[in-house]
C-alpha cells in the first residue's frame, strides 16, 4: 500500500494552539478528505470492556491507534469521566475517539457495536459477535449504513484466504458447481462445554461496590448478583452469552466458512442431541449437526458428555471437496475462476475505508451456526431454517429465540 | 404429605443433581427427565401448581429441581402437536402470578410464559404492566408472544410512569402498534432523555410517515448520545418509508441529513443520507 503524505500529529500539535490545549490526537475527521482518509499519524481509541480479553482486542486495532479512554462497568470508584469510563455512551460522544475496541461480555458486544458505527467509529468487536440471531444482523446493517468499519475479533480466515487448498475449495463451493454437495466438517471437542456451563444452583451475593451490576446486565434480564455470572464465568449463561460453544464456535467455525465460502447464508436444518436445557445455566450436550440447502454439513461432537451414556456422534465422517467431484467441463471452469480478493485486516481497512475481511455481514453469519445449534439444544427440537429471512420456519416457540426483546432502554 | 404430593415430589427429585461445580454436567440421564416431566404433565393443573409452590425466592431454599423441572415442563407442551397441553400449561402458570408468590419467583413464571404462553395468557400479563418490579419481564413476554401485546401495552401506558412506562414506550415499538403513534409522539417531548429515545425510535421502528418533521426536529436540536439515537431513528424512518414504497418521504428525511450533517464530526451521517438517496433512485 502506498503511503499518502501525513501531517504527523506532533507537527500538527504544533502548529495549532487550540488543539494543542484539548487534543493529543487528531481526530481523522478534523482533517480527513475525500472519503475520511486519515491524514494523522494516530487513531484515538478506546476499549470498551477491561477485562481478561480487553488489552488483547485492543492491540488488533494495530499499532496506529492510541488508548485515549477505557470503560468498563466495574470502574465505579475511580471512573473520572476523561479516561475512565462506567458508560460507554459518554465514550462514544468523544469526538477524537475513531476506533473502539469491544470485550464486554457478549450481550453488550452488538448494542455497542451499533452504537460506536451510530456515531461514527469503526470497531473491532471480540468474538462471540453476538448473544443471539437478529443481532448480528442489526450490527451487518449499522455498518452498511454508516459505511464503519467492523471486523470480529477472530482471524483465522486470513490465514485460509491464502493457502492454496482452501482457496480451491472456495472456488468449488463458490461456483455452485458442486450439487448435491457432500462434503461434511466434523469438529470433535474444543467447545469447552464444562468448561464454559453455568451454575444451576447459585444464590444471590452481595454487589461489589466496584460494580455497576444493572449496567452489566443491561438488555439482558436483572438478576441478583452471583460472582460466577460476572468475570468470565458469565461464558455459561444464556443471559450472557452460550457457553463454550459460542465462544470457542466462531473461532473454529468462521475460518472453516470461507473456506466453504458461507458469507452469505446459514444452514437450513439443525439438529442437536441434548438433554433438556436448563432455563437460566447452559450445560452439558453430545452433538450437533447442521445442514446447509446445498448439502454441506457440519457436524460438532462435544466429546465431553458422560461416558457412561455416551451417545457419540458417529452416523457421518469428515469429508472435504475436491475437483474430481466435478465433470472435467466444470473442472476446467473452476480453474478459470479468479482467486478471490484477499483479505483487509483491520488496520489497513481504517485507513483505506475498503471493507475488513471479518466484516459484520460475514461474522454474523458465523455466530448463526452457534445460535442455531443452542436454539435446538434449547427447545430439544430439530429447527428449520430460512437463511434469507433469517427466521426458524414452522415453530414458533423456537423463533422466539432469533430475536428476544431487551430490557429497556437498551434496544436494537 | 399425601399420596399425590408424595408421588409429584418423587417426580420432580427424578430431575439432576447439579455436579460439584453446581453444574448439569454430570449424571444426566435424558430419558429419565424426560419421562418424568411427562408423568409430571398428566397430573395437570395440580401438579403444575405442585411444582410452582416448590418454588422460592433465590437465597431462602434450594429448589433447583422444581425450577429446572417447570421449565422442561415448558419445553415438553411446546413439542406436542397438541396445542391443548401447552395452553393448559400456560393458563395454570398465569394463574399465578400477581398474587402474592414472590417477585423473582413471579418473574421466572413470566419468563416460562415468554417460552410457553400465547394469546391466552396476555391478559394476566398484561395486568402486571403497573407492577414496579415485573413490567419488565410482563412486556417483554408480552412483545415475544406478540398477539394481544398491543392492547394490553396501550392500556396501561397513561397508567404507569418511570421505568413501567418507558418499557411500555419501547415495547409499543417493538410490536409496531400503529395505534400508540400519539402517545408516542406526546413523548418525543419529554423531559426524560431515555423516554424521547424510545419515542423516537418506536416511531421509526413503526415507520408512522407523519412523524417524520418530528424526528427531524429532535435529531438537529439533541447533542450527544441522544443526537445519534434520533439521527439514526431519522435514518431508520427513512428506510421503513423506501421499503414501505413511500419514496418522497423517505427523499425529503435523507436530503435534510444530507444538507445538515456537514460538520466534519457528522460527515459520516451526510454520507449515509446520499447512500439512502441513491437507493431510492
Amino acid at each position: 500500500m502506498q503511503k499518502s503524505k501525513r501531517v504527523t500529529r506532533r507537527q500538527f500539535l504544533k502548529g495549532s494552539i487550540g488543539a494543542a490545549a484539548a487534543f493529543t490526537i487528531v481526530p481523522r475527521h478534523v482533517l480527513g478528505g475525500s472519503g475520511n482518509t486519515p491524514p494523522s499519524e494516530k487513531f484515538g481509541g478506546a476499549l470498551i470492556g477491561c477485562g481478561g480479553r480487553g488489552n488483547g482486542t485492543f492491540g488488533g486495532l494495530g499499532p496506529d491507534v492510541e488508548m485515549l479512554a477505557k470503560c468498563d462497568v466495574k470502574f465505579v470508584k475511580h471512573a473520572d469521566n476523561k479516561k475512565v469510563y462506567t458508560d460507554f455512551r459518554r465514550v462514544l460522544e468523544r469526538k477524537d475517539i475513531d476506533v473502539v475496541a469491544i470485550a464486554t461480555p457478549p450481550h453488550w458486544h452488538a448494542l455497542i457495536s451499533i452504537a460506536a458505527m451510530e456515531a461514527g467509529k469503526d470497531v473491532l468487536c471480540e468474538k462471540p459477535m453476538t448473544r443471539f440471531i437478529a443481532e448480528g444482523r442489526a450490527v451487518a446493517e449499522a455498518e452498511k449504513r454508516y459505511n464503519r468499519i467492523f471486523q470480529i475479533g477472530t482471524f483465522g480466515r486470513f490465514g485460509r484466504s491464502t493457502n492454496q487448498g482452501d482457496i480451491l475449495t472456495h472456488k468449488i463451493m463458490k461456483s455452485g458447481l458442486l450439487k448435491p454437495c457432500k462434503a461434511v466438517h466434523l469438529k470433535r471437542g474444543g467447545l469447552k462445554v464444562r468448561e464454559w456451563s453455568g451454575m444451576v444452583n447459585a444464590q444471590p451475593k452481595p454487589i461489589p461496590d466496584t460494580l455497576d451490576w444493572d449496567m452489566y446486565c443491561g438488555p439482558s434480564p436483572l438478576r441478583p448478583f452471583h460472582p460466577h455470572r460476572f468475570g468470565g464465568t458469565h461464558r455459561g449463561y444464556w443471559d450472557y452469552e452460550g457457553g463454550g460453544l459460542t465462544d470457542m464456535g466462531q473461532h473454529h467455525f468462521d475460518p472453516v466458512q470461507w473456506t466453504f465460502a458461507k458469507d452469505d447464508t446459514s444452514p437450513v436444518e439443525i439438529e442437536a442431541f441434548a438433554p433438556p436445557a436448563h432455563p437460566e445455566a447452559c450445560g452439558m450436550w453430545g452433538w450437533i449437526e447442521l445442514k446447509y440447502a446445498d448439502g454441506f454439513t457440519i457436524v460438532m461432537d462435544s466429546t465431553e458428555w458422560p461416558e457412561a451414556e455416551k451417545p457419540s456422534y458417529n452416523r457421518k465422517e469428515s469429508r472435504g471437496v475436491s475437483l474430481s467431484d466435478l465433470s472435467e467441463e466444470d473442472q476446467k471452469k473452476i480453474k478459470e475462476m479468479p482467486n478471490p480478493e484477499p483479505l483487509v485486516g483491520f488496520p489497513e481497512a481504517i485507513r483505506t475505508r475498503k471493507q475488513a475481511g471479518g466484516h459484520a455481514a460475514a461474522s454474523t453469519r458465523c455466530v448463526t451456526l452457534m445460535h442455531l445449534s443452542n436454539i435446538a439444544i434449547r427447545t430439544g427440537r430439530k429447527i428449520h431454517y430460512d437463511p434469507v429471512k433469517e427466521e426458524i420456519i414452522g415453530d414458533e416457540e423456537a423463533n422466539r429465540l432469533v430475536n428476544p426483546p431487551m430490557r429497556a432502554p437498551w434496544h436494537l | 404429605m399425601n399420596e399425590q404430593t408424595s408421588a409429584l415430589v418423587a417426580l420432580v427429585n427424578k430431575m439432576p443433581d447439579p455436579d460439584q461445580r453446581g453444574m448439569y454436567c454430570a449424571d444426566i440421564d435424558k430419558e429419565k427427565i424426560e419421562g418424568a416431566i411427562a408423568k409430571i404433565l398428566k397430573g395437570g393443573r395440580d401438579n403444575i401448581i405442585g411444582v410452582i409452590d416448590m418454588l422460592v425466592e433465590p437465597g431462602k431454599g434450594d429448589d433447583v429441581k422444581a425450577h429446572y423441572a417447570l421449565h422442561c415442563m415448558a419445553l415438553h407442551v411446546c413439542k406436542l402437536d397438541n396445542n391443548r397441553p401447552r395452553r393448559r400449561f400456560s393458563r395454570t402458570l398465569a394463574s399465578q402470578i400477581g398474587g402474592d408468590r414472590p417477585k423473582e419467583v413471579q418473574k421466572y413464571l413470566i419468563r416460562e410464559l415468554q417460552v410457553a404462553g400465547g394469546e391466552e395468557v396476555v391478559e394476566a400479563l398484561g395486568k402486571l404492566l403497573v407492577d414496579e418490579e415485573l413490567c419488565e419481564p410482563a412486556a417483554q413476554a408480552l412483545a415475544t408472544i406478540g398477539e394481544g401485546a398491543s392492547e394490553q401495552l396501550q392500556g396501561t401506558l397513561s397508567k404507569v410512569s418511570g421505568k413501567c412506562r418507558l418499557t411500555i414506550l419501547q415495547n409499543l415499538g417493538v410490536v409496531r402498534d400503529t395505534k400508540s403513534v400519539g402517545a408516542l409522539k406526546k413523548a418525543v417531548s419529554d423531559e426524560d432523555e431515555a423516554v424521547r429515545i424510545a419515542a423516537v425510535w418506536a416511531l421509526a421502528n413503526i415507520g408512522d410517515a407523519d412523524s417524520a418533521n418530528m424526528l427531524l426536529k429532535a435529531s438537529d436540536q439533541a447533542d450527544g448520545w441522544e443526537r445519534t439515537q434520533a439521527t439514526k431513528a431519522c435514518l431508520l424512518l427513512a428506510e421503513k418509508l423506501l421499503a414501505a414504497g413511500k419514496k418522497s418521504e423517505a427523499v425529503r428525511i435523507y436530503k435534510h441529513l444530507r444538507d445538515t450533517r456537514t460538520k466534519p464530526a457528522e460527515r459520516y451521517v451526510s454520507d449515509a443520507a446520499k447512500t439512502g438517496l441513491a437507493a431510492a433512485d
